[in-house]
């Protein structure tokens, strides 16, 4: 098989990348739902080097002609969806800063009135 | 009836003594310097009126709220949102206050449309392809008949202040009062205000932003 070398690259990097994931689990950094995610994610990494003919099976079962042309397709939609996320995510501390904002200026404003006051 | 007058105000140096000075008589004056880069703090403090700072800027949405929780805590019955530019009249203050006083409303809005043959030298490409559809649009989604969208003169009773709250710390908190106001059932009102154009404003892209700010709004509840 002339994919050989690269599988083997590959499945090294998927056994480093397990192996810090466990590593992660073990010491509590990583939620139980999470590592099972990320677990998946890279088997299937793995699945799909060793057995290219899954992605033309499924991307047969969608309509797609090829199997990268079906990875490609998922990799958009989750990148898009990650940039959905990071929007609402950034959306809401700025208004958590302009929440701190406003706090600072309203608690120095009252200061300053005291200090007239007094 | 104590009445206050919150100023937004962003790097606004050129006019903020001179609208200060005019709007004076009519209230108390709250500046809210919303992290200015030039001296419009240095400058407030020095016409003897009450300045609040935003360490950062955050718009002018964000500095109206924190204008209005100030003028909440020192017990306000009704507050007028003026801008720094000198776009608006001192003497347009009180006709904004007397619905409130009377009773009548609890939201007025100042508006240019609402009498015409007070011309308001409006620049004929912001009228047409600017304000009218948004002000149709508004009208439509918000159910409401106003005569104008937000030129950002608007007066607010107490009662407003207590339930609206600006989320919107950029330019679409005018839609967002709106909104409350619908959601919270408070009658509001309109009145002939003149607005005095030197510069443009917003144009066209401001516009498409305050679309995509409301809708993210909406979202990320």
């Amino acid at each position: 098989m002339i994919y050989l070398p690269l599988q083997i690259i590959v499945s090294l990097f998927v056994i480093f990348v397990v192996f810090r994931l466990t590593k992660k689990f073990k010491d509590n950094i990583l939620k139980t739902s999470e590592f099972v995610g990320w677990l998946v994610i890279w088997l299937i990494v793995l699945v799909v080097f060793w057995i290219p003919q899954t992605t033309s099976y499924l991307a047969a079962i969608f309509g797609i002609g090829r199997g990268v042309d079906l990875a490609i397709y998922v990799a958009v939609l989750i990148i898009f969806y990650l940039i959905f996320r990071l929007y609402l995510k950034i959306d809401k501390q700025q208004k958590e800063i302009t929440k701190i904002v406003r706090h600072l200026a309203l608690k120095e404003g009252e200061k300053e009135d005291q200090v007239e006051n007094d | 009836m104590k009445l206050f007058i919150v100023i937004p105000c962003y790097n606004e140096v050129r006019r903020l003594a001179a609208v200060i000075q005019e709007v004076k008589s009519f209230g108390e004056v709250v500046v809210v310097d919303d992290g200015s880069r030039d001296n419009s703090y240095q400058v407030a403090q020095s016409q003897g009126v009450k300045v609040l700072r935003h360490l950062v800027n955050r718009g002018q949405g964000a500095a109206l709220q924190t204008g209005n929780n100030y003028a909440l805590s020192r017990r306000a019955d009704l507050v007028v949102h003026f801008d720094a530019d000198g776009q608006h009249q001192a003497e347009d203050i009180p006709k904004l206050a007397s619905p409130i006083t009377a009773g009548q409303a609890d939201v007025v809005f100042g508006s240019r449309f609402l009498n015409v043959r007070d011309n308001n030298q409006l620049p004929f490409f912001k009228e047409w392809l600017i304000l009218k559809p948004a002000i149709f649009f508004q009208n439509l989604l918000y159910g409401v008949k106003l005569t104008d969208a937000h030129n950002g003169l608007r007066a607010m009773s107490r009662k407003a202040l207590e339930q609206i709250v600006i989320t919107q710390d950029g330019m679409a908190h005018p839609s967002e009062i709106i909104d409350q106001l619908i959601i919270h059932n408070l009658p509001y009102l309109e009145v002939p205000v003149t607005i005095r154009y030197d510069e443009f404003g917003q144009g066209l892209l401001g516009g498409l932003k305050i679309i995509r700010d409301l809708i993210f709004g909406k979202i990320n509840k």
